[in-house]
């Protein structure tokens, strides 16, 4: 499925299929391309296509119920004005895919990652036990904006009042005689929001949006948010490792009295064996996800996913090794090279020291 | 360094984030086994999702228990667990 804004983007723009989804990568073939958008998104505003996240609507009776059951927190009073990220878990714990659920007047909505929709739909179908009303709303679509001056675009774009908003807020509003939805949300660790926007308007709010900040693809995304240790299913939900393994333990509320799925995070937790994921930096060039690592000569777990990171200005990863040696400040052999262990955030967010005005 | 002496070391930061995330749930009353807390995660906003007034209370306990004062320092020292542990324990900085 290609962005429906592809028409607006340049024609160099590199575009990557991810799960069921077509999307802009960088938004030029320059060789600099990913660092311009880094730089961007942890120094200005950056603007995303974030059509690749499907929008799923949940109405009827039982709804909330039904998404009680099937989301990994609790949004048994997540109103029309707040949303949460979540997992959702098959029965066997595994990660179906980490969406954004916004309370809504008539159910809940829900926002997959990038290109997971399809995936997603399929499990909330199988698991109606409720017979709620399950809608692919093809009607909307997502535009984000991410940056330590991402509030400034906000009070120009739409309304100043929203962009101090607190964390997790949503507004429904209208924008050029468009209704739209409007949250504080975020993935990088810097000021974050989304507007969930009719298709027929989300060309016109991009262009006007590129007056005021820059476009930023999937890549820089994807590295701002390893940055700041927010969970990237496609690329930590490998190998069959469990909540757990992932570290994604937040996204699950444990004191939810059932969830599908529960039975087996618990079961994982309590073992407390198995493998834990911690970042790491160096080595020589950025080692592909499986890579073993090595501590001490012995095999003690793989790598889980790398890439050069601009800010950091060399290798930032994910490797998932044995429990008792996933920690800051180890040396382990990745590729026969040494990689350190890091703690996280492995970039301050610029957003962290600067106040909204 | 051997295998042995990198489990010692994991274990002597481990250590110190159980500790952290012990004072955090019982300080915030949270409802949750402190080691649900995971090293990594974001503790404000997203992640354990605490705020200012946590900040507050957080930086009583901490001195309290560790005898280390944070009030002058960047919200980057709440970064996560194991960030913290860097600031109530420096020897797992310098190691």
């Amino acid at each position: 499925m290609a962005s429906v804004l592809a028409n607006l983007h340049p024609e160099d723009t590199v575009y990557g299929d991810v799960g069921d989804a077509s999307l802009p990568r960088r938004f030029s073939a320059a060789p600099d391309a990913l660092s311009a958008e880094y730089k961007v998104l942890r120094e200005r505003a950056a603007i995303l296509d974030l059509s690749a996240h499907l929008l799923i609507e949940v109405t009827g009776a039982e709804a909330i119920d039904f998404a009680q059951r099937v989301l990994a927190r609790d949004v048994e009073y997540l109103t029309s004005e707040r949303c949460m990220m979540s997992l959702v878990l098959d029965e066997s714990g595994q990660v179906v895919d980490q969406v954004l659920a916004f309370g809504r007047e008539d159910g809940i909505l829900l926002e997959s990652s990038a290109g997971a929709g399809a995936r997603l739909l399929e499990h909330l179908r199988t698991h109606n036990d409720e017979g709620v009303e399950i809608t692919e709303r093809d009607d909307l679509t997502v535009l984000g904006l991410e940056g330590p001056y991402a509030w400034g675009v906000v009070g120009r774009l739409i309304d100043g009042e929203l962009a101090a908003l607190p964390f997790e807020s949503v507004v429904d509003t209208t924008w050029n005689d468009s209704e739209i939805i409007f949250a504080r949300t975020g993935f990088t660790g810097e000021y974050g929001y989304q507007m969930l926007v009719p298709k027929s308007a989300v060309g016109e709010l991009w262009t006007q949006s590129l007056e005021h900040a820059q476009a930023a693809g999937q890549d820089a995304l994807e590295l701002a948010m390893l940055e700041v240790r927010q969970p990237i299913p496609r690329h930590e939900v490998t190998g069959g490792a469990n909540v757990i393994e992932i570290g994604a333990n937040w996204l699950v509320d444990v004191t939810k009295d059932a969830f599908v799925g529960k039975d087996a995070v618990l079961e994982a937790f309590e073992a407390g064996t198995g493998r834990r994921t911690v970042g790491f930096t160096g080595g020589e060039g950025v080692p592909t996800a499986g890579t073993r690592v090595y501590a001490g000569g012995e095999d003690v777990g793989e790598v889980v996913h790398a890439v050069h990171s601009v800010g950091l200005g060399t290798t930032l990863g994910l490797i998932r090794v044995d429990a008792d040696l996933a920690a800051a400040g180890l040396e382990f052999t990745v590729a026969g090279s040494e990689v350190t262990t890091l703690t996280s955030p492995y970039i301050v967010p610029k957003s962290w020291s600067i106040p909204i005005i | 360094m051997t295998i042995d002496e990198l489990r010692a070391k994991a274990a002597e930061r481990q250590q110190t984030c159980t500790q952290i995330k012990k004072m955090i749930v019982s300080r915030l009353d949270l409802e949750i086994e402190p080691d649900w807390i995971t090293d990594d995660q974001p503790l404000f906003g997203r992640g354990l999702e605490l705020d200012s007034l946590d900040v507050l209370e957080l930086y009583v306990a901490i001195e309290a228990e560790f005898g280390v004062a944070l009030y002058d320092s960047e919200m980057a020292v709440f970064g996560s667990v194991s960030r913290l542990a860097d600031e109530v324990n420096p020897a797992l900085r310098a190691s």
